[in-house]
């Protein structure tokens, strides 16, 4: 496969449906350079981020067809990139709970470092969403009080209840299920409930949040600049990906014992988790 | 009619415009074009971001294409109403700098 072609893969299927053909032509009438490469490679977030280009002579309803297509990908990219965060997020605040973590992280610069970055990616990402999303809920508010759609506020109100609900069954387990009270089948099971809980907390807030927001008005300018933060949003949580799975392996070096036991996300095996 | 925002894409926009406005041109031959008249070294990515807005928007036309990977474009109706007005507004704004210069 030619650099040309190897190129055009990042770019959507519509989009190579309707140019590639004399896109690689024109590509190719050139020598190649690196500042080439990379605004071919500009070219194709462009072109992801604009869906519409390159249906200008699609058929309406193949239009529908494939925008209902990105919406549903879109979706279902938030709500694996936010279970993946949380997963993470949760494997990495369970193991930094054990002493044996904190002797390592004193004595090995990798597991420091690589724990620094993943807080520090962690609140990047979690400011970039704040600070994305805050104007859009702003505008959602102001268009449900002009329009009288109480039915929004009700809406909005759902990731609260659901944040409330889950710290309720949270606390109920951590007060009722006592590792020394409850045999460990039935710990594991309690645990599972809990995640099981989680998952559809995230499943909730998202389509109610996605509901209200499709269904408003929100001037251009704010979702521009949302899109500018969920791209630093990403960049950032991949670097606590990232930095989650390197902190793994120096602690897996520096303290081994870490990794024996059954202490990880939902009492299973701490290795796995 | 209504002024498309192509944002990072409007001078390429133009450029592609005023190079069909000298007739049906297909990708390789309005990059080479724009470099002549306007020395600007257009990226292909660039090129086809362009195109798909100008097409998107009715302002170019894809024909049929001539052989292998060769499809000419060319400026549609509301094409060139749009690169006119664009063209007079520059105009007019070039015409008032240079009065403005030559009284310094």
């Amino acid at each position: 496969m030619t650099i040309y072609k190897l190129l055009l893969l990042f770019y959507p299927r519509v989009w190579r449906a309707r140019y590639e053909e004399e896109f690689l032509v024109t590509l190719a009438s050139r020598p190649f350079s690196f500042v080439e490469g990379m605004d071919v490679l500009r070219g194709a977030l462009d072109a992801h981020l604009h869906p519409c280009l390159g249906t200008a002579t699609t058929p309406f309803a193949e239009k529908m067809r494939q925008m209902c297509s990105t919406l549903r990908c879109s979706l279902l990219t938030i709500f694996c990139a936010a279970v993946g965060f949380l997963l993470a997020g949760l494997s990495f605040q369970k193991m930094t709970d054990d002493a044996p973590f904190h002797e390592v992280a004193q004595t090995s610069g990798v597991v420091s470092l690589s724990f620094h970055l993943g807080v520090i990616g962690a609140v990047v990402a979690l400011l970039a969403v704040l600070a994305g999303s805050l104007p859009i809920a702003v505008a959602v508010i102001r268009f449900a009080h002009e329009q009288k759609r109480r039915s929004f506020f009700l809406l909005f109100a759902v990731p609260i209840l659901v944040y409330a609900f889950l710290l309720g069954v949270s606390f109920f387990l951590k007060t009722m299920a006592h590792p020394d009270l409850w045999p460990a089948r039935q710990l594991f099971l309690t645990r599972s409930l809990l995640f099981g809980i989680v998952i559809v907390a995230i499943v909730a807030s998202l389509s109610t949040a996605c509901y209200a927001v499709a269904r408003s008005e929100i001037p251009e300018k704010f979702l521009y600049f949302a899109l500018f933060v969920s791209f630093l949003a990403t960049i950032s949580m991949a670097l606590v990906e990232v930095s989650i799975l390197i902190w793994g392996l120096g602690l897996h070096d520096g303290a081994p014992q870490i990794f024996s036991g059954n202490n990880g996300l939902v009492g299973s095996s701490t290795a796995g988790t | 009619m209504g002024v498309p925002d192509f944002g990072r894409f409007s001078d390429p926009s133009l450029l592609i415009l005023s190079s069909l406005a000298g007739g049906k041109k297909h990708g390789y031959a309005i990059l080479e074009d724009v470099e002549t008249f306007a020395h600007v070294r257009l990226g292909t990515g660039t090129l086809y971001g362009a195109i798909a807005r100008l097409e998107e928007s009715s302002l170019i036309e894809a024909l049929a294409t001539e052989e292998r990977g060769r499809r000419p474009y060319r400026l549609t109706t509301a094409g060139m109403a749009f690169l006119r007005e664009q063209l007079t507004s520059m105009e007019a704004l070039a015409t008032l700098g240079l009065r403005r210069l030559a009284t310094l």
